[in-house]
């Protein structure tokens, strides 16, 4: 998942303050429920979410959903605070993952675990299993998953055959990762093996959690109470990030998001750990697509998003959980999938005859959807999560800047973390 | 005349009635919205669920928060180094731009760009510009046998890198202020001044820098007020890094209220921010009065 | 320095200089003029690899541009004039009358700037929401019909002028009134140019607030406009910096009309 730039935001829905309650122009006319939902698409997505609105609309004459864009995805939590002391917010809202344990702390978001036992219609149980964890909190399942994507190596065909080394395969090791990176490495010509998101944020963090994982490590203790980052796992995971970075200066380490796309394409980097949404930016480049390099194993790490859904009262939740049922049935989401390239939501989409016609469309899709079956582990789904992130990011900033050492600066935030986990958040 | 007791009684009325308008929609519009941040300071709360009384706990946290402190240090570099800079240079600029030189009026447009420009695309521009490996600044640098540098990427630089960037992003605003007040300079008063015998510098010195005062208060002023609470550009740059070496007091209180979701530790992050302001401002208006000329 | 060039020296500092501050147009310019595909280089180039005019058309034409545009004017319009009457009140007031409270008040409203919108954006939009403004234009201008900035730049611009005319004028017979708007503001175009550009700048560009309190796309600014070419993946930069290009155009023809005011010629001399 990616992370865009600018200030924070906040929405409302509706202007009926006089009128009371509003509840983002939804409400009821004439026994059709009218709902709203908020999303940050654009572009190809931005006409899918249209598309799949009109045919619902059509197909459910007594629902009318009306779809809105609030604008940049980044700024929606602050979006829906402020709608929500308002009192005036939408029936159903795209929320990144990374939100869900804080979103299920507000009265008005809707506890779905009630209406996942009661409709097996849903089929809840279809969905990846790190979707479904990441919804989770505790006892509440805050959100129906929306996106689902994973990190894979994504490589430069050209710059492999230049540089005589064969493809990555999918028993690649961290070795193997290390010694194309180097070989692929070329200071007069400004070329890098390897592209590493440096600037300390969730985007620093996750791919260090592949890494960790793989090497057999977990971010926290099984009780949640205490860092576990810091192990020798961790600390394996940290000095080949060191080594690659200030030994055989194979990384570029791109200071935000932007630049490693950009460079990629125009053949300046040989290899990225990252997912599907970035396909489309390499139109020059012939990539090929594979399996992350392992250490112990090839897990790899999923960012999920979700449906949130805010209760406006008994019609509106209902007509909500219809639409959301619907729209994440496995049909639905396979058109989807096949007009905007994201991954399938569901395993039983893989199935579906679309789905041939999807593979076919994206190049290199269908190895990201095989290694939906490595997304594992997940992040911890904690309200102090963004804490933990950062005191992480911290650290593996610093190693990849050669200023600390891999031990102690996971070490040192894993006293942070601690600190933190022990104020009881 | 002299002016009687009526009139000075109406002199009152009159101020007030002047500052009427102005004063409800800010009063409207900034005080009542600080005081909801005043009270949100009091409160431990994360705008998501009910808010609990924290009283001053808030505050006696950040007394004892390294990463605060940090910030506050940070800013205030930061603060002294843009304000001199960008007034200093704006006045270069503006006696450059004061004449009646062919293009004028272009120059005048270009210095002024970057003030129109957003503030994405000159994060753009620059993370491209200093970029280490691909920027052309490390590339110029380069060929005169210097760097090269990290700029963005070294802790130790970045700060100055958005010193940099911040300044020529602003160094048209000051531009625009100054050229209005250099209009306010009557010609024969410089005529006079040659006449007497005074140099170039001298004249500068003694006459036209005195009558720019007020403009000179007004821009150190709103400067500073300004540099306290730099965000926008660092966030489309460093985000606050690397290392943490441009997180600003802003960026420490956008941190904690958006993304930790502490939002009544941020609120008090914001009120140490405005003391701190105040007591800058208090002081340069204070010292402004005395010092600065305005005309007779 | 008696250098005999066919060019006035100041022409060598103001090239250089100029050329630094125009970087991020012609880049813009650039990237606004090629296909999506040719803006996926890094470095990026400063040489269009195409021109690709239709940028323009389909940047305007993907969201109602014309309507923001509109809505845009509307609101920085107002916005400019209400700071310019206003401010010049109350600056007029802080300059040259004596009242009861007259620093602290000063004080108070110039404190209003030191905390950052990020914290009050909150309860401002509570205060609108009461007003029943949201969603609308008058919720966009509301919170910016006056500055604090504007009231102290006009204070310290009316100090400078001989305050002989106004007092002879009061001698005269005239009222307040019309000594602020029929002596000092004719002698104060140069800050009344300044403050409406900057006005029209800050209104014109202004992202955050108009994000918060909008949502019908009816009432949405150029700015908003411009945010819907930035997606959660991907941006599609050459339409982006299109629609950028055409957003700082008004900026800019506002600018460099207004310099009649501001800068005026200066054969013009005399009493002022």
């Amino acid at each position: 998942m990616r992370r865009r730039l600018l200030l924070a935001t906040a929405l409302v829905a509706a202007l009926s303050l006089a009128a009371g309650c509003g509840g983002g122009s939804g409400g009821s006319s004439g026994g059709r429920v009218n709902i709203v939902l908020w999303h940050g698409y654009v572009d190809t997505e931005g006409k899918a979410i249209n598309a799949a609105a009109a045919l619902f609309n059509k197909t459910h004459p007594k629902i009318h959903i009306t779809v809105q864009n609030y604008g940049n995805s980044d700024y929606a939590l602050q979006k829906v605070l402020t709608a929500i002391r308002g009192g005036s917010y939408p029936d159903i809202v795209y929320l990144y993952g990374s939100w869900a344990a804080n979103v299920a702390r507000t009265p008005h978001a809707v506890d779905l675990a009630p209406l996942i036992k009661s409709d097996p219609s849903i089929h809840w149980n279809d969905f990846w299993p790190a979707e479904r964890q990441a919804v989770t909190v505790g006892d509440k399942i805050i959100g129906v998953p929306a996106l689902v994507d994973n990190l894979a190596l994504v490589y430069n065909k050209t710059l492999f055959r230049q540089a005589g080394i064969p493809y990555p395969t999918a028993s690649w090791t961290w070795d193997d990762l290390r010694a194309a990176a180097e070989k692929l490495t070329n200071p007069s010509a400004k070329q890098f093996g390897w592209a590493y998101v440096n600037d300390a944020s969730e985007d620093t963090v996750w791919r260090f959690d592949a890494l960790l994982w793989q090497a057999g490590g977990d971010i926290l203790t099984p009780d949640d109470k205490h860092a576990a980052f810091n192990s020798p796992a961790g600390v394996k995971a940290a000095t080949l990030l060191q080594q690659m970075a200030t030994v055989d200066h194979s990384i570029y380490l791109d200071s935000g998001n932007d630049n490693y796309a950009n460079l990629f394409n125009s053949g300046k980097i040989g290899m990225l750990f990252t997912g599907p949404w970035d396909l489309s930016q390499f139109p020059d480049a012939d990539y090929g697509v594979q399996i992350l390099p392992g250490d112990q194993n090839h897990q790899t790490i999923s960012g999920p998003d979700q449906w949130v859904m805010l209760d406006n009262g008994d019609a509106r939740r209902k007509a909500a959980w219809t639409f959301l049922k619907w729209f994440t049935s496995p049909t639905e989401a396979m058109r989807w999938s096949l007009a905007t390239g994201d991954l399938p939501i569901r395993a039983s989409e893989t199935k579906l005859p679309a789905y041939q016609a999807y593979v076919k469309k994206y190049n290199g899709i269908s190895t990201f959807v095989q290694n939906e079956a490595n997304a594992l582990k997940a992040r911890p789904v904690l309200v102090d999560y963004n804490e933990i992130s950062q005191a992480m990011g911290q650290a593996i900033q610093a190693v990849l800047l050669g200023k600390a050492q891999p031990k102690q600066a996971l070490d040192q935030a894993a006293a942070q973390v601690n600190q933190v986990l022990a104020q009881g958040g | 005349m002299r002016p009687g007791r009526r009139i000075l009684g109406s002199e009152h009325l009159a101020g007030w009635v002047f500052v009427l308008p102005a004063t409800v929609l800010i009063v409207l519009f900034g005080i009542i919205p600080i005081g909801w941040v005043v009270v949100l300071s009091l409160q431990h709360n994360d705008l998501l669920a009910a808010p609990t009384w924290a009283g001053l706990s808030n505050y006696r946290e950040l007394a004892h928060d390294p990463e605060f402190r940090d910030s506050v240090r940070r800013t205030i570099v930061y603060t002294v180094l843009f304000v001199p800079i960008s007034v200093g240079g704006a006045l270069a600029v503006a006696l450059l731009l004061h004449s009646e030189i062919r293009f004028n009026r272009f120059y005048r447009t270009a210095v002024f760009v970057p003030v129109a420009t957003s503030t994405v695309a000159t994060g753009i521009l620059f993370n491209w510009l200093l970029d280490p490996t691909y920027g052309i600044a490390n590339y110029l640098l380069g060929k005169v046998g210097l760097g090269p540098y990290g700029f963005f990427q070294d802790p130790d630089q970045a700060l100055y890198a958005i010193v940099a960037m911040t300044v020529w992003g602003w160094l048209g605003f000051d531009v625009i202020i100054y050229l209005a007040a250099l209009q306010g300079i009557p010609a024969d008063v410089l005529e006079a001044a040659a006449l007497d015998g005074a140099t170039r510098w001298g004249t500068f010195r003694h006459v036209v820098l005195p009558l720019l005062s007020p403009a000179t208060l007004f821009l150190v002023v709103w400067s500073t007020i300004n540099a306290l609470q730099v965000f926008d550009e660092i966030y489309v740059t460093t985000r606050g890094g690397p290392l943490q070496a441009t997180t600003v007091l802003v960026y420490e209180l956008y941190n904690q209220a958006f993304a930790l979701f502490h939002a009544g530790y941020a609120a008090a992050i914001a009120l140490v921010l405005f003391l701190i302001t105040l007591v800058f401002s208090v002081i340069q208006l204070w010292v402004g009065n005395r010092r600065v000329h305005y005309s007779s | 320095m008696r250098m005999r060039l066919p060019f006035s020296p100041r022409h060598l500092a103001l090239v250089p200089i100029s050329a630094l501050m125009l970087l991020p147009l012609v880049w813009m310019f650039v990237t606004s003029v090629e296909t999506l595909d040719q803006t996926r280089h890094f470095p990026p180039t400063l040489i269009p690899s195409g021109i690709h005019w239709s940028n323009y058309s389909e940047a305007w034409n993907q969201a109602p541009f014309g309507r923001f545009f509109v809505n845009s004017l509307i609101v920085t319009g107002t916005a400019v004039a209400s700071n310019l009457l206003f401010c010049s009140l109350a600056g007029y007031a802080f300059a040259r009358l004596r009242f009861f409270g007259r620093e602290v008040l000063f004080i108070a409203l110039l404190a209003t700037l030191m905390v950052p919108f990020q914290v009050i954006m909150i309860p401002t939009f509570l205060i609108v929401q009461h007003l029943g403004l949201v969603d609308s234009l008058g919720g966009l201008i509301a919170p910016n019909l006056v500055t604090p900035f504007g009231i102290f730049l006009l204070r310290q611009f009316f100090r400078t002028l001989p305050v002989d005319l106004e007092e002879a004028a009061r001698i005269d017979g005239c009222t307040r009134l019309g000594v602020l708007f029929r002596i000092v503001l004719p002698l104060s175009l140069p800050a009344l140019a300044t403050l409406g550009i900057v006005t029209f700048l800050w209104t014109w560009n202004d992202f955050l607030w108009p994000l918060i309190v909008i949502t019908s796309t009816d009432h949405s600014t150029v700015q908003l406009g411009l945010a819907s070419f930035q997606g959660a993946h991907d941006t599609k930069w050459n339409l982006l910096m299109a629609g950028n290009v055409m957003a700082l155009a008004p900026m800019l023809i506002v600018f460099v009309v207004a310099q009649r005011w501001f800068v005026r010629s200066l054969a013009s001399t005399g009493i002022r």
